[in-house]
């Protein structure tokens, strides 16, 4: 009995192997995408153990339990890799003859496992589920690419998120308070009034690690609040005739070589690391430090309540709320023998139970219906998430745009801090990576 | 107990084996299948790490490969592409200032050191050997973050600088456009003088002492007898020391990768780093592997001309 039926199941992963590889040969007019269209969001409640490769923790082991908290016949085995190492190693395991079922997505990873046909297009129990309904729209939008992996935002859903971040401004109250600055900035004139004040007050304004991404953090920033956001979304999409060579674009970049040219950002700042700028702020030695959600326990442990959180302030008040934002999002392997088991492992990210467990971890919460208690901190960086949330205006991060963009983008805002290059040459060397990749 | 025995007598008489022809033919033969045993495990372990790699990547060069899809052959693109990428020449000229930093100033600054501590016995030469060796010893990625702190804006090197009245030039070294390489560079040298250092102070050793007895005999005073008797006596470790830290200059990237990660715009990118970035931020095996066979030429290329300029000539 037993034999039969592993023979059985056997056969069916040999046969759908060999389907999945006739599908990758011949790559050039096949379709590479997989789309079951027979779902189903009831789970057996037969024991079932599922395997799930990830790199991002939290959020990810603590989600895995409040999921098999609800489906006690559900094991999720779990396979942790650096992140150093992901991309390499989850292409790897997810091409191999038996994959994890789930895998946290990485963009640079499913650029070559959607077009090999390896990664579920979930668009079936999205509509089963309603997804659309459960998940921020902007969310889902940046998982959903076409079969070739190379424009986004519309075609085949390949993940959803499991934990949300959102980008912002930490001020140190004591330090912009010493300034005579009350509190966060409405609007981007004032925050420049803001930082002229520390400046004058002896103050480093801001801690910028442009050695690593830092300067691409404040210029994104910049950018998504001053420029139309389709436009932004379009370019970092990959939508054809896109470019990044905007007035937008060169406002942004241009208050940004201001504040150089102010010593609001020095030419040091080309060699400070991510972590060398975290323990600069919490040291106080600056007064403002644009990063993302997920420091906010690194920064709140040494600051305590001396430190608030505001998104980068609009031009007029009444402007949209954009911030940027990524998410850690899993996939499904199109090997799975269990597709609606994991299925319901992603349905649960967005549900209201998920909601705390995801706030807890430090991140943002997915269903965004949900509340979620907070004090000091957590609660100003809550506040801004469910504004700009509110109004959909999360958007992707810039070096989404292209594989080589993250590498132009770094070097670009070097050149810029270090006086080497202009707007012009900026803006115009990465619309280059652009078009050689998608043009 | 017989195999040892008939060992030592073929070595003791190594032509005996030809000479006797009315020995029984099947011995030499089997002797010479018994030495390829013994270098079997080497030889494959040999053959799997560095040769089929190599050959691996010679392959894929030719290919369009993402790493999951199947390959794609596009013959010489890959290497047209690359020469055409003005990246790839400002990488290549960093790597030869590296050169500059990582060999020839190691091997002249472990000359004049083997000059200053050889031939004299003195307390404490094994204290000097340990620490001048030590960077040897240290993970180049350790090697990295340490010198990062060093040399950081609030770093040891500009507290000293400020302390004896150089506070005017304190900066940000690895974070500097005009001197960021420099800084890089003299990490290598750092690193690569202990070694030099090492190689000639034990080459020096072995130089026979009637040459410097004679030397004196003749007149000749300290300097003399460094560039009559010393270097001439080391051309075989400086041989050495050249090939290994040019090779160390010029296939760099842990180094560079964990201290400037090229920047600050690119001032400090080698031909490595665009490696690893082709494979694994853009997926691009065949142009990686095309410029890794590149820089492969060129390496063997550069130690060609360094073993000719230093091979004896009689």
């Amino acid at each position: 009995m037993l034999t039969t039926r592993r023979s059985a199941a056997l056969f069916a992963a040999g046969a759908a192997a060999l389907a999945l590889t006739s599908c990758g040969s011949d790559a050039t007019d096949t379709p590479g995408g997989t789309a079951p269209t027979e779902v189903s969001t009831e789970i057996t409640s037969d024991p079932v153990t599922l395997t799930l490769a990830y790199t991002d923790d939290p959020p990810t082991q603590a989600l895995v339990d409040g999921f098999t908290a609800l489906h006690p016949n559900v094991t999720i085995e779990t396979q942790q890799t650096p992140f150093s190492d992901y991309v390499k190693s989850v292409q790897l395991a997810m091409s191999s003859e038996s994959p994890p079922d789930i895998a946290q997505y990485n963009p640079g990873a499913m650029r070559s496992l959607v077009p090999a046909g390896l990664i579920l297009d979930l668009s079936a129990w999205s509509d089963a589920y309603g997804w659309d309904a459960s998940f921020p729209a902007s969310s889902l939008e940046v998982l959903t690419s076409d079969d070739e992996a190379k424009q986004y935002g519309e075609g085949g859903l390949y993940a959803v998120p499991g934990a949300l971040s959102v980008l912002g401004v930490y001020y140190n109250k004591d330090l912009v308070t010493a300034a005579g600055v009350d509190g966060a900035p409405a609007t981007l004139d004032e925050f420049e009034d803001d930082l002229a004040a520390v400046a004058a007050s002896g103050v480093d304004p801001l801690t910028v690690p442009s050695l690593e991404v830092g300067g691409v953090h404040l210029w994104g920033a910049l950018l998504n609040r001053l420029g139309d956001v389709q436009d932004y979304k379009d370019w970092v999409y990959g939508v054809d005739g896109s470019t990044i060579q905007t007035p937008a674009a060169e406002e942004a970049t241009d208050i940004m070589v201001d504040w150089i040219a102010k010593g609001y950002i020095p030419e040091s700042s080309n060699a400070v690391g991510y972590a060398d700028a975290i323990g600069e702020f919490t040291a106080g030695e600056a007064a403002y430090h644009v990063t993302g959600n997920w420091a906010a326990a690194a920064i709140e442990a040494e600051l305590g309540d001396n430190v608030g959180f505001f998104p980068m302030p609009r031009p007029t008040a009444d402007a949209p709320m954009v911030a940027s934002g990524a998410s850690v999002a899993y996939s499904i392997s199109a090997k799975s023998e269990h597709p609606d088991v994991a299925a319901a492992f992603l349905d649960y990210l967005g549900s209201a139970e998920a909601a705390p467990v995801q706030f807890e971890s430090g991140f943002m919460p997915v269903n965004v219906d949900a509340t979620v208690e907070a004090t000091g901190l957590k609660a100003d960086i809550a506040t801004a998430f469910s504004q700009v949330v509110a109004v959909d205006g999360i958007v992707p991060f810039p070096d989404f745009a292209a594989p080589a963009m993250l590498d132009q983008l770094v070097s670009g805002i070097q050149g810029l801090i270090s006086k080497q290059s202009t707007t012009d040459q900026y803006l115009e060397g990465l619309q280059n990576v652009w078009s050689s990749y998608h043009g | 107990m017989a195999d040892p025995r008939t060992t030592v007598v073929a070595r003791s008489s190594p032509p005996a084996a030809g000479l006797r022809r009315g020995g029984a033919p099947s011995r030499p033969g089997r002797r010479r299948w018994s030495g390829w045993l013994y270098i079997l495990p080497a030889a494959a372990v040999y053959l799997a790490f560095a040769i089929w790699p190599t050959i691996a990547a010679a392959r894929l060069s030719f290919f369009e490969w993402n790493g999951i899809l199947p390959p794609r052959w596009v013959g010489l693109d890959n290497y047209r592409e690359i020469f055409d990428t003005p990246a790839l020449y400002g990488a290549v000229g960093h790597s030869l200032v590296l050169v500059v930093f990582f060999s020839v100033i190691p091997v002249a600054f472990g000359l004049f050191l083997t000059a200053m501590l050889s031939g004299r016995v003195r307390r404490g030469m094994a204290f000097f050997r340990v620490v001048f060796f030590l960077p040897q010893v240290l993970p180049l990625v350790a090697v990295g973050i340490t010198w990062r702190w060093l040399y950081s804006d609030d770093g040891v090197v500009n507290e000293a600088l400020t302390a004896v009245g150089l506070g005017g030039i304190t900066r940000a070294w690895l974070g500097d456009y005009g001197v960021a390489l420099f800084a890089l560079g003299l990490i290598g040298t750092w690193v690569m003088s202990g070694l030099c250092m090492m190689l000639f102070l034990s080459g020096v050793q072995k130089i026979d002492p009637s040459l410097y007895e004679a030397a004196v005999l003749d007149g000749a005073g300290a300097v003399r007898q460094f560039f009559a008797v010393t270097l001439p006596g080391l051309r075989g470790e400086v041989s050495i020391a050249a090939v290994i830290t040019t090779i160390a200059a010029l296939a760099s990237f842990d180094l560079v990768y964990v201290t400037t990660n090229g920047g600050p715009a690119n001032q400090t990118t080698v031909p490595g780093l665009l490696v690893y970035r082709l494979a694994f931020t853009q997926g691009d095996i065949g142009g990686a592997s095309a410029l890794a066979v590149v820089l492969a030429v060129t390496v063997i290329g550069l130690v060609t001309v360094i073993r000719w300029l230093t091979k004896e000539r009689s």
